[in-house]
């Protein structure tokens, strides 16, 4: 940790916060612009208007818009997420945690299961490099990849649950063997980006010298590709980690409506259509600071495992 | 031997002769990528040629019994879906879907800002770099799904008025609507679209702007336009056309998920999007497969042709990435 380190670090993290007000502001406006609000979604046939002013004063609907956003704002900073209006008398971080914990336990075991999966089958395709497994391999996970996971959820629960009737169907908790099938699902499309880019790194890595050095003093074949090969491949995956998260949280969004999972990804769809603009304006900006920061920290970690990179200095 | 490359034999790299065939005849050279690109011939023949000589119209319902969920047969090659209209024909539309979609959001979200903006970032520098490059981030930053969700359902509260208000003043008539929606969904991707095209144009241009043929261009007083049209672009076309063939399957795909949760293309208009939606569900699918089958596949293919194609171009065009 340098000091040309410790600058790069403090100037990404302030360059974060212009570019998630830039964000909150984007998203505040397009929410608030659509012509229905969540007082016309309350109300519904018993629409009254004495009583839909009544609301709309009540959660400040009423006032100009940029009032809205800096009162917003300014309740965020002080802990206040705001009050959901579909779950009625539920604040935003009573509907929302909950929701989260489920959601980011889901994506947890999925990414593992990308990983271990991804990480040995870009290791085996690179080292059968030139031969037919090659190809075979990462074309037929890319297969698996090319399938939206909406079509892939209903033949799956198809197949293991009615067919073979092995895994049942419907939320039991996250740990209860009917979560295998949606970890699994979720998991594994990605394996094909992990083993491509795990792939190409190997194959950098094994023209290095210090292999052929490895390879020349007689060490194991195994020896070399798990102590010299594997283990410097590894690096550059450390930044895909970061990367891979939006794609996690938008196929949570299909899983958990598919498969009745009571996490964040229903709660935002349900959120965008109702609308319920806090709870919307909540999940963006939590999902915009998490994937920000994620990049940042990875970017550094990258920086720290590997002292070759030299972060800032390249950019002109 | 047969991987090496004419710039091998000329190491200075700008000296080497036009490779445009030697790029065909090696594409070609590739079993699966010559699979892969009949495929998308076929697609693309299906969609642009297909709803003209459909068996069926696309949109036509027979509500009885014996017409609905049909299985596939000779008069309906696909079967026939919950409301009795021939699936095959819908799929031929929904190809046309996919096909104009694509090709607009690549017109504008891919080469008009992806490749211009990187371009523009690469060459010029500076303050305009940084501008660019610092916008892309933030939308990069963005749980993209999420938002466009926001916005696409924001904006459809209005199809109405915007439909009504084009069918009376314009002579879309009939197809103002299916347009109204279209371009929301357009508008939603283009904005996050662009990103990733434009930071590898950006790296591009940046090592290909010192070159002294550049160089020279700028001596002799070419102007910043001629400079990026005659000097640029084509050594930036090569990578531009193989991140396309690897960005396709994403764009078509985000219309596919839209439309699905029936914030896109919707009935009577076809999507594959609203295909699967039709046919989802786990006991539809025990039910009648070929709903989701025949909505599916196509499309499914096709995502996977251009991801294979995407591969064997990055081969094609650096082999040295690959085969070292």
């Amino acid at each position: 940790m340098g000091a040309g380190l410790f600058g790069y670090t403090v100037r990404r993290l302030l360059w974060c916060i212009p570019v998630l007000l830039t964000v909150s502001v984007i998203v505040f406006w397009i929410v608030r612009l659509a012509p229905g609000d969540p007082v016309d979604t309350l109300l519904g046939q018993r629409y009254d208007p004495a009583v839909a002013d009544r609301l709309r004063h009540k959660y400040g609907y009423d006032q100009p818009i940029y009032q809205q956003y800096f009162t917003y704002m300014n309740n965020l900073f002080h802990g206040d997420l705001g009050v959901s209006t579909r779950h009625q008398d539920f604040t935003v971080k009573q509907v929302v945690l909950p929701k989260m914990w489920v959601s980011t336990q889901i994506g947890f075991y999925a990414m593992i299961i990308t990983f271990m999966l991804g990480i040995p089958v870009g290791v085996y395709a690179a080292l059968a490099r030139g031969t037919f497994l090659d190809p075979l391999i990462i074309g037929s996970w890319l297969m698996l990849d090319a399938i939206p996971i909406f079509v892939l959820i209903p033949v799956a629960q198809w197949f293991f649950a009615l067919k073979l009737g092995i895994v049942g169907l419907g939320y039991d908790g996250v740990y209860s063997s009917h979560m295998i099938l949606p970890i699994l699902l979720l998991g594994l499309p990605g394996v094909a980006g992990v083993a491509r880019l795990m792939r190409a790194s190997v194959i950098t890595v094994v023209g290095e010298d210090y292999v052929r050095t490895a390879r020349a003093k007689g060490l194991k074949d195994e020896t070399v590709i798990i102590t010299h090969v594997a283990r410097n491949a590894l690096l550059p995956m450390v930044s895909i980690i970061g990367l891979s998260l939006p794609g996690l949280v938008g196929g949570e969004l299909f899983l958990e409506e598919l498969f009745g999972i009571p996490g964040i990804g229903q709660e935002s769809l349900q959120a965008v259509l109702a609308p319920d603009f806090d709870v919307v304006l909540f999940l963006v900006l939590f999902s915009s600071t998490l994937f920000v920061l994620a990049n940042v920290l990875f970017d550094l970690l990258y920086g720290v495992i590997d002292p070759r990179i030299r972060l800032g200095e390249a950019r002109g | 031997m047969n991987a090496a490359t004419v710039a091998e034999y000329y190491p200075g790299g700008e000296l080497a002769p036009p490779q445009r065939w030697v790029f065909l005849r090696r594409l070609f050279g590739k079993k699966i990528a010559t699979v892969a690109l009949m495929y998308l011939l076929i697609f693309y023949g299906a969609g642009i040629v297909g709803p003209f000589v459909a068996p069926h119209d696309p949109n036509k319902q027979e509500l009885t019994v014996q017409a609905r969920l049909q299985g596939p047969s000779q008069d309906h090659l696909f079967g026939t879906d919950a409301l009795g209209r021939d699936l095959f024909s819908r799929v031929l539309s929904s190809a046309r879907t996919t096909i104009i979609f694509t090709a607009i959001v690549i017109l504008t979200g891919e080469f008009l800002v992806g490749l211009g903006l990187g371009l523009l970032a690469g060459y010029r520098g500076g303050r305009t770099d940084t501008a660019i490059m610092r916008t892309g981030e933030v939308l990069a930053g963005i749980p993209t799904l999420i938002l466009m969700l926001a916005i696409a359902a924001s904006f459809r509260q209005r199809i109405n008025d915007v439909s009504f208000w084009l069918q009376d003043h314009t002579w879309l008539g009939q197809d103002a609507k299916l347009w109204v929606k279209f371009t929301i969904v357009i508008g939603v991707t283009v904005p996050f679209s662009w990103v990733g095209t434009s930071r590898i144009i950006r790296g591009q241009v940046l090592s290909i702007r010192e070159s002294t043929y550049v160089l020279a261009a700028e001596a002799m007083g070419a102007s910043t336009w001629r400079i990026l049209w005659y000097h640029l672009l084509p050594g930036i076309l090569p990578i531009f056309i193989v991140g396309l063939s690897s960005s396709m399957a994403g764009i078509a795909g985000a219309e596919v998920a839209l439309s699905y949760l029936g914030l896109g293309i919707d009935p009577p208009a076809a999507s594959f999007g609203t295909l699967i939606g039709g046919a989802g569900g786990v006991r539809t699918f025990q039910d009648h497969p070929h709903l989701l089958i025949a909505s599916a596949l196509p499309v499914v293919l096709f995502f996977f042709a251009w991801n294979l194609l995407g591969d064997a171009l990055v081969d094609v065009f650096e082999p040295r990435t690959n085969r070292r």
